[in-house]
């Protein structure tokens, strides 16, 4: 039988959201908040990405949730682990855990130095590596059935010139999200991602002073950007515990069919 | 290693082998060694291809029919054994548009049979009698046309992709029944490949455009296939079934921008 529940409900749930001040995090803190959820929001950097955070918070507290924002030095796996024990004491345990952070880079293959690669990849890959070890030790610890979602885009999956490092450490991310699946598949740990197309704040990627820039954001089979709020709805989906429960190891697309254009 | 890539000795079938792709295949799987039998509903095709192919050296023969229709096909391959004693390799390539330009939902039922008929059922009634032949012989292989239509949005084109993505799944499900055979199954996802050499500067020109949508920047060649059939039809992939090979110049990884979009940004 069905469990007799509201499938889409996180109340009660403890969510933390790794790079909140993004606005594909930003926009699942809240839909995770709208759902019911209290959450703890990670800025990356302590610098003006905490405004962000912040505002993120604002929101979530006139919605009459428990939030708190903490800084989380995603390059460093310990630093990782430590602030992430600190948000599961804090909150009381951890159900749901989101990363969203993005660094583009787009610049020719060999004009790219051994520096940029290592910082793309760590922002890209290794953060979301280190969020995912973190996140199963909790959930084990608590014998908690956790979700997992990264955050992650379509250029892990197919190319476009110039993109090597950022599409390579994307790629990375998609087989993390599988081989991490299979490994926390046992304790009831699903470990999901949404794949991002070409959304309304990539400016970074899709210049719309160039010609070809413009025509891309015509590939989409919706002809147009996606806005933050339209990754809410899917990140709710695959955090919530009835809702999902069997979907694991899955990258879906939130790119307005993009992935079908050729 | 060269020798791995022979083919002497091996009977090899090419439906719709009498022009375009089929064609380019017939003569490398020929130069690689094969006796080949082509097979197609237009003679006149059929007999240019079979000479040039013995102009060259090759072993070729024909038979003319109409691959939608399963008791020609199993004639062709009744023909194929009388002729040559047996049947190692069979690539089902034959396949064509048909149906009409209405809108889906006018499309009328004769025109989506007509194209499952001609890009799917095809397919099956090829696959169903090879395999007939390789399972008593305990050996073969299969290989089965699809398209970059296969499983994309192609507007127009759309009852075609849906037959095309059939013939993908085809490909699969066979791998997995036949390989205790001793039978390889894969499936050739050609992007942009022009049928034959252009004919004249406007052709060129206009295929040129073409390749401006290709990472490649051009269409391929109708000769390009040939390599590639002898690679899958060879023992050099005797361990590769159940995938499918794209030949396109890149295009199918790409895809999310123009070709030649450039973006710029430094962290």
């Amino acid at each position: 039988m069905p469990p007799q529940t509201d499938y889409f409900d996180l109340t009660g749930k403890k969510a933390m959201v790794v790079g909140a001040e993004f606005p594909a995090g930003a926009a699942i803190a809240r839909a995770y908040a709208a759902a019911g959820a209290d959450v703890a929001l990670c800025a990356l950097t302590a610098d003006e990405a905490v405004m962000r955070a912040r505002a993120v918070k604002r929101d979530i507290e006139a919605m009459g949730r428990h939030v708190a924002e903490y800084v989380m030095d995603v390059t460093l796996g310990k630093n990782v682990q430590v602030t992430t024990r600190q948000v599961a004491k804090e909150m009381g345990g951890l159900d749901i855990v989101a990363s969203a952070p993005d660094l583009f880079m787009a610049k020719p293959i060999e004009k790219t130095s051994d520096t940029e690669l290592a910082r793309v990849m760590q922002v890209n890959f290794a953060s979301q590596f280190f969020v995912v070890r973190t996140a199963a030790e909790e959930f084990r610890r608590d014998h908690r059935a956790g979700r997992i979602l990264l955050v992650t885009s379509v250029l892990g999956g197919r190319s476009m010139l110039d993109t090597a490092a950022y599409a390579s450490a994307h790629g990375a991310v998609h087989n993390l999200v599988r081989a991490s699946a299979h490994e926390l598949g046992g304790e009831g740990i699903t470990v999901n991602a949404i794949s991002l197309g070409w959304m309304d704040w990539m400016d970074d990627r899709i210049d719309q002073s160039n010609e070809d820039g413009k025509r891309a954001l015509r590939f989409p089979m919706l002809r147009r950007a996606g806005h933050a709020d339209e990754v809410g709805g899917t990140a709710v989906w695959l955090a919530a515990e009835h809702a999902s429960s069997f979907i694991t190891g899955q990258i879906i697309p939130v790119e307005g069919g993009l992935l079908q254009h050729q | 290693m060269q020798e791995q890539f022979r083919l002497d000795g091996k009977v090899v079938i090419v439906t719709g082998g009498g022009r375009g792709l089929g064609r380019g295949m017939a003569h490398a799987l020929a130069a690689a060694g094969a006796k080949v039998m082509i097979s197609a509903r237009t003679k006149e095709q059929l007999d240019r291809t079979v000479q040039e192919i013995r102009d060259a050296g090759g072993v070729a023969s024909s038979f003319a029919g109409d691959m939608t229709d399963s008791a020609q096909v199993n004639a062709m391959v009744d023909a194929c054994v009388a002729e040559y004693g047996g049947l190692d390799v069979c690539f089902a390539n034959a396949g064509i548009g048909g149906g009409t330009d209405a809108e889906f939902w006018e499309y009328p039922d004769w025109a989506f049979e007509d194209v499952l008929g001609r890009n799917l059922k095809s397919n099956f009634y090829t696959c169903r009698a090879a395999a007939k032949v390789m399972v008593e012989q305990g050996r073969g292989g299969v290989l089965v046309l699809t398209s970059s239509a296969g499983g994309h949005r192609a507007s127009k084109r759309w009852a075609y992709a849906t037959a095309k993505g059939g013939v993908l799944s085809l490909t699969k499900v066979l791998s997995g029944m036949l390989a205790g055979h001793g039978i390889r199954v894969n499936s050739i996802s050609p992007g942009i490949v022009a049928q034959n050499d252009p004919v004249d500067e406007q052709d060129a020109a206009r295929r040129a455009q073409q390749g401006t949508f290709v990472p490649a920047n051009r269409v391929g060649a109708w000769w390009e296939m040939g390599p590639l059939a002898v690679w899958l039809a060879s023992d050099a992939s005797s361990y590769v079934t159940g995938t499918d090979i794209a030949i396109d110049g890149g295009m199918m990884n790409a895809g999310l921008a123009p070709v030649s979009y450039r973006p710029q940004h430094e962290i």
